[in-house]
């Protein structure tokens, strides 16, 4: 099965986008922020990484830049944020993202990004 | 009060949900559902204990009591605070397997290998480390190492300095380690005197910057099941005492249930094969 | 080889400074090209009269974690209105490091930001007033669930209420429900928010079921 590590602050968010993935078939695991995904990521294998951008001690730009240099093997990162803007989006993408959604997300298209993504798409 | 009330009270699976969001923000610590059972009955207990009636009360007590006194005690109960000689070994293990022959291999100096151990509490977790030291490390013919253990706590201190230890704080320790590094009094045991001299004891504050600022380039720290019992602000400021304290590329070790990631930024997280660990980073070229 | 200790005299502090140990001493050490140096000052500097202004200058320039936490956790130490400021003024940098250590910072800080909050949940920029939602989460104010209600029946970005509907979850009372309720309605088109007032409505009617 493939596994998910879905990064918020937000508790509900956490439990929609793990609503949403688990009714695809997806395993989904929490982090709170980035360092605690840093801890998961070196201690598991993850299919796909989903990364919100505000949270404390360490922001999703930092996980992702931490994420690119540590020697395990990769995955691709959605950066899902309320930032809309253009900068938002090419620093997320200078980061190590490999897409980008603004909040908040519709179901079906965070299913549909994930399914093109675990594919190699 | 009593029996009766205790009986009384229920915790719904939505209180569960809402009570373990909120320690694990808090706290960092998760309880998956298996520990359902554990968590209600300390609840229910802190419940009673408090003179509240319902979860609902006691929650919303826990949440505005600005003193943090109650979250204090719940974390108590929630985490079994004990020590013994050889807790949480793996740790160890990754001390000597892993941190330490990192630590030599970029070593350019013959200077001691630093350790400080805070809190020291009764002296289990400094002995430990100086026993695994002899007892699994090679590099200790090779290498000078000192050990500083340090407490906020004077009576601790004490404790430490003499070394006396019940049955069931050395019961992990194998039978010839015992032999050979205790010996038997009244009910108990103390640790040799050859141990006692080599651990350096110090009353310190590990939250006040002033009292830590003689405490410096520790190459390894271990500062185990301490900062979950304080708040964000005191474990932001312990963490950087504890930054300041340390070598750059020096390690530090937390409790098995506590994570950097509810304390502080200012470390890396590094992952061995026995255990995850946090590093201060080299300082980076200057800017 | 073994164990040693050293004696007492040699566990003097080995950082060398070139510098005067004094506020105008601080101030020049924050602009020192060592890091480690300018960390020193920060956190040395808490005690010198407009310490805040100074700190929150070089917090514009600096770049490197370590003397950012340092100056943060001296903006905390010393509290006063400058801090919150100049706090309030990162909520609006480009930099997201920079405005969650904010937030952060702005969190310990409970009596002097409740002062502000109101203005900062009204603020026109919508990234402003969703870090304000997330501040109020540390404070333990008895108003805070009012402020919530207030947002998530008048703000009119979705991103906004949401992060409001997320603390509800977490202390929201049955005086959040109706309001909870609107907004369902005012957001019908947008799932997350169907999703996060289901769970907030359904925590909070559970606590009051058990009640009776």
């Amino acid at each position: 099965m493939k596994r998910i590590l879905v990064i918020d602050d937000a508790a509900t968010v956490r439990m929609y986008h793990k609503s949403i993935l688990r009714s695809e078939g997806y395993e989904v695991e929490e982090a709170i922020n980035g360092i605690e995904a840093i801890e998961k990521a070196l201690n598991g294998h993850f299919d796909i990484y989903i990364v919100d951008i505000n949270m404390p001690k360490l922001d999703g730009y930092g996980f992702l830049k931490e994420l690119r240099t540590l020697e395990i093997p990769q995955a691709p990162a959605i950066m899902v944020s309320t930032e809309s803007d253009d900068t938002d989006k090419k620093k997320a993408f200078t980061c190590g993202a490999n897409y980008y959604l603004v909040k908040p997300v519709k179901p079906e298209q965070l299913a549909t990004i994930v399914k093109l993504l675990i594919r190699g798409e | 009060m009593g029996s009766t009330m205790i009986n009384d009270i229920r915790i719904s699976y939505e209180d569960f949900q809402k009570f373990r969001e909120y320690f694990y923000h808090k706290t960092g610590i998760w309880f998956d559902e298996s520990k359902r059972y554990f968590v209600d009955k300390r609840l229910v207990e802190r419940i009673a204990a408090t003179g509240m009636c319902n979860f609902r009360s006691y929650f919303t007590m826990l949440r505005f009591q600005a003193s943090g006194d109650e979250l204090q005690n719940l974390i108590n109960s929630m985490t079994v605070n004990e020590t013994y000689f050889f807790r949480e070994e793996y740790q160890l293990k990754c001390l000597v397997k892993s941190v330490l022959p990192e630590i030599t291999e970029k070593k350019f100096d013959n200077l001691p290998i630093r350790i400080w151990s805070i809190p020291s509490s009764s002296g289990e977790e400094p002995y430990s480390i100086a026993i695994y030291l002899l007892e699994y490390w090679e590099g200790i013919n090779h290498w000078d190492v000192e050990i500083i253990s340090s407490d906020i706590d004077t009576n601790m201190l004490h404790c430490a300095r003499k070394g006396f230890y019940s049955h069931r704080s050395v019961q992990y320790l194998p039978a010839q380690i015992l032999h050979k590094y205790f010996r038997n009094t009244d009910g108990g045991y103390q640790i040799s005197e050859e141990l006692r001299n080599v651990i350096e004891f110090t009353r310190v504050n590990l939250f006040d910057p002033t009292e830590t600022k003689s405490y410096r380039n520790f190459d390894i720290v271990f500062c185990r099941n301490l900062l979950i019992y304080f708040d964000d602000m005191s474990r932001r400021q312990a963490a950087e005492n504890l930054y300041d304290a340390m070598k750059p590329g020096g390690f530090i070790f937390l409790g098995h249930s506590e994570s950097m990631s509810r304390i502080s930024p200012l470390f890396k997280v590094r992952k061995f094969a026995e255990a995850v660990v946090y590093q201060k980073p080299y300082y980076k070229s200057e800017v | 080889m073994g164990f040693v200790k050293r004696q007492k005299e040699e566990r003097a502090d080995v950082n060398e400074r070139v510098y005067e140990r004094n506020c105008d001493g601080f101030s020049a050490q924050l602009k020192d090209p060592d890091p480690a140096v300018r960390r020193w000052a920060a956190r040395d500097i808490v005690e010198c009269p407009g310490a805040s202004t100074v700190l929150l200058e070089r917090l514009e320039k600096e770049e490197a974690i370590e003397v950012r936490q340092a100056i943060f956790t001296s903006l905390i130490n010393i509290g006063d209105r400058d801090a919150i400021t100049g706090l309030v003024e990162c909520l609006r940098s480009e930099d997201a490091a920079l405005r969650n250590e904010a937030i952060e910072a702005m969190k310990q800080l409970p009596e002097g930001v409740s002062a502000i909050i109101k203005e900062l949940l009204k603020d026109d920029d919508p990234d402003v007033r969703i870090f304000a939602v997330n501040i109020l989460e540390a404070l333990s104010h008895p108003d805070v669930e009012e402020w919530l209600i207030d947002v998530i029946e008048s703000d009119s970005h979705v991103n906004v209420c949401a992060t409001a509907v997320d603390l509800l979850a977490e202390i929201g009372t049955e005086k959040s429900l109706n309001s909870l309720d609107k907004l369902r309605t005012r957001f019908s088109s947008e799932p997350y928010i169907q999703f996060a007032v289901n769970i907030a409505i359904e925590r909070i009617t559970n606590g009051q079921y058990h009640d009776k």
